[in-house]
């Protein structure tokens, strides 16, 4: 019946994986060749200090790599863990709720609706923003042609420019 | 569900046992797929570079063979002979492994995708697609996710500035719109009722009219190909490479083959990724079949060429025609709008599956829970800024009064 892995009516269909790691062994066979390829034909000299510094674009780099980052990228992956495992319980529900019936929905239902609190509350205590550029606008008043005219008006009236 | 059942449900080459016969077929299905891969991301990178150059009024590779279609193979062999640096400060072992964690996750993705019918070779029935397992689509998006890590383990490892950057960045836009991508694919898989990718073509087959991108609405197909453009790194959301701010992003450091294998990748990636849209959203292999002789094997296969390179093109026009998306505006289509979006989107499909009823009901429940939403961002955009924020801003230094006075036309001294 199948390769291996039959146990009865437990079936776990190894066969057809098979072919995946087929294509996962030939991939990594691949990269490997083409690495000791590159290794017989690229040039063989001790590399000089400036070609395995950091690259900068030229500027010689000073500082170290940033150790800290922004807490919101550590937060984005905790929030994205709760997404996931939710997703992770949806799917074996996709494939039978139609088995499950009223139950089933009312049970989705209820966990999204949870997982969707999460989000809209994260949400409403300002736990999913990015970027600064708000407050710079938010503290100014708007840049119209009226207000420009007049401050060039006044950079260029004789008692400033005296 | 008995046993017979569940394997005729996946490829019908393995009904009868495994033979030395079947081994070769799925040998030579594995290499013709491998082979399919790179003969197609070859032809991607022609093809992106000349439609870019004809959209910017450049000819665009020229002279390498026939309209320049061995460009890429004169790139990639000119890259052999390229001097192989591994930068004083990275962490040379995982260095060395991030070019594989990127480039064979890519290559696997491949083996689920159905690119024709069935065919008939010495008495054994075989699907044309490398492999249909059972979690066909799960594997897919498994494969993507390890993608991840490739890129986010390249810029860590390189040991410097903008690679780091750029890893960061990337590894949170992937996740976010992981999210969005994995709540999309539930749609299909609620209406088709299985995770393998051949019965997702095959419930599509009677006509455009069946297919998902029209069944499901078109909202799913949006959001899926909204956050597979960020998953695969595409512009307009390609802030993990923009050069202009983080020289070449998270390959920098990469030279000689490394590099070619991160490239390699990336456009197999792009490749894969129409083909998928295809599969999940336009019937796949499915179209009209002309009685011809072997048009049964010939056709499905034309029919996803042809739909799988309209997507290609679609990337590359994308490309041509959108400026980079800013890395904020990026996360907050992800969290804002996809995510909230394609839940409720998901939530709607299920309850009509059910009963009117329900679907009505849901449509009644996404209503309010679109309210509250609305509410949350009203109160967020209040607390955003404010001391009672969970964050502080990322940019709080204080702004100089002379920038101050420029962008705001108020005179020195003047209050507001």
């Amino acid at each position: 019946m199948c390769l291996w892995g039959v146990v009865r009516d437990r079936v776990t269909v190894v066969d057809q994986y098979l072919p995946v790691l087929g294509l996962l062994l030939l991939g990594i066979v691949f990269g490997a060749g083409s690495l000791i390829a590159s290794k017989l034909l690229a040039p063989h000299q001790q590399a000089t200090a400036a070609k395995v510094a950091p690259y900068e674009c030229g500027i010689v780099p000073e500082n170290d790599p940033p150790a800290r980052f922004p807490v919101r990228f550590y937060l984005v992956a905790m929030i994205f863990i709760i997404f996931d495992i939710e997703i992770v319980f949806l799917f074996p529900f996709a494939v039978v709720f139609r088995q499950l019936g009223n139950f089933g929905i009312v049970e989705i239902l209820v966990f999204s609706g949870v997982v969707f609190l999460s989000l809209a509350y994260l949400r409403s205590v300002g736990g999913l923003t990015w970027g600064p550029i708000k407050q710079l606008v938010k503290g100014m008043p708007a840049r119209t042609s009226e207000s420009t005219i007049a401050r060039i008006s006044a950079d260029s009236s004789p008692e400033r420019a005296a | 569900m008995s046993a017979m059942s569940l394997l005729a449900a996946g490829d019908p080459l393995y009904q009868h046992g495994v033979t030395w016969i079947v081994f070769l077929i799925v040998a030579v299905k594995v290499l013709l797929g491998f082979g399919i891969c790179l003969i197609s991301v070859t032809l991607m990178i022609w093809f992106e570079r000349k439609v870019i150059s004809d959209m910017q009024a450049r000819i665009g590779p020229n002279r390498a063979g026939p309209w320049g279609l061995a460009q890429t193979l004169a790139d990639g062999i000119k890259l052999f002979f390229k001097e192989d640096l591994i930068p004083e400060r990275s962490d040379r072992i995982v260095f060395k492994l991030a070019p594989f964690l990127s480039l064979v996750p890519a290559l696997v993705i491949f083996a689920v995708i159905p690119v024709g019918g069935t065919i008939t070779i010495a008495g054994y029935t075989t699907q044309l697609q490398v492999a249909d397992p059972p979690i066909g689509i799960l594997l897919a998006i498994a494969m993507s996710a390890i993608g991840v890590y490739g890129v986010m383990l390249a810029g860590w490892s390189s040991g410097s500035k903008y690679p780091l950057m750029s890893s960061v960045r990337a590894s949170a836009q992937m996740i976010s719109y992981e999210a969005a991508l994995g709540m999309s694919v539930l749609t299909v898989v609620l209406i088709s009722g299985s995770l393998s990718t051949r019965t997702m073509v095959d419930v599509q087959g009677g006509g455009p009219w069946h297919w998902n991108v029209i069944r499901l609405g078109v909202i799913p197909f949006v959001i899926f190909l909204i956050a597979g453009i960020a998953e695969t790194n595409r512009p307009p959301f390609d802030v993990v490479e923009a050069d202009s701010e983080l020289v070449g992003g998270f390959h920098t450091e990469y030279s000689s083959i490394r590099f070619a294998l991160f490239y390699l990748a990336e456009f197999l990636n792009t490749v894969t990724m129409s083909a998928i849209v295809v599969t999940l959203f336009f019937g796949g292999p499915s179209g009209y079949i002309l009685p011809i002789p072997g048009g049964t094997i010939i056709f499905p296969v034309l029919w996803f060429l042809l739909k799988t390179v309209a997507f290609c093109y679609l990337f590359v026009w994308l490309r041509g025609a959108l400026p980079r998306s800013r890395y904020d505006k990026l996360m907050d289509l992800g969290w804002r709008r996809l995510i909230p979006l394609s839940l409720g989107w998901m939530l709607l499909v299920a309850g009509f599956l059910v009963s009117v009823a329900w679907g009505i009901g849901m449509g009644i429940v996404i209503v309010v829970g679109g309210l509250v939403l609305s509410r949350a961002w009203e109160l967020g955009s209040e607390r955003e800024f404010t001391d009672s924020a969970v964050l502080p801003p990322v940019a709080s230094r204080l702004i100089p009064p002379r920038l101050v006075r420029d962008q705001t036309d108020r005179g020195e001294g003047e209050d507001q």
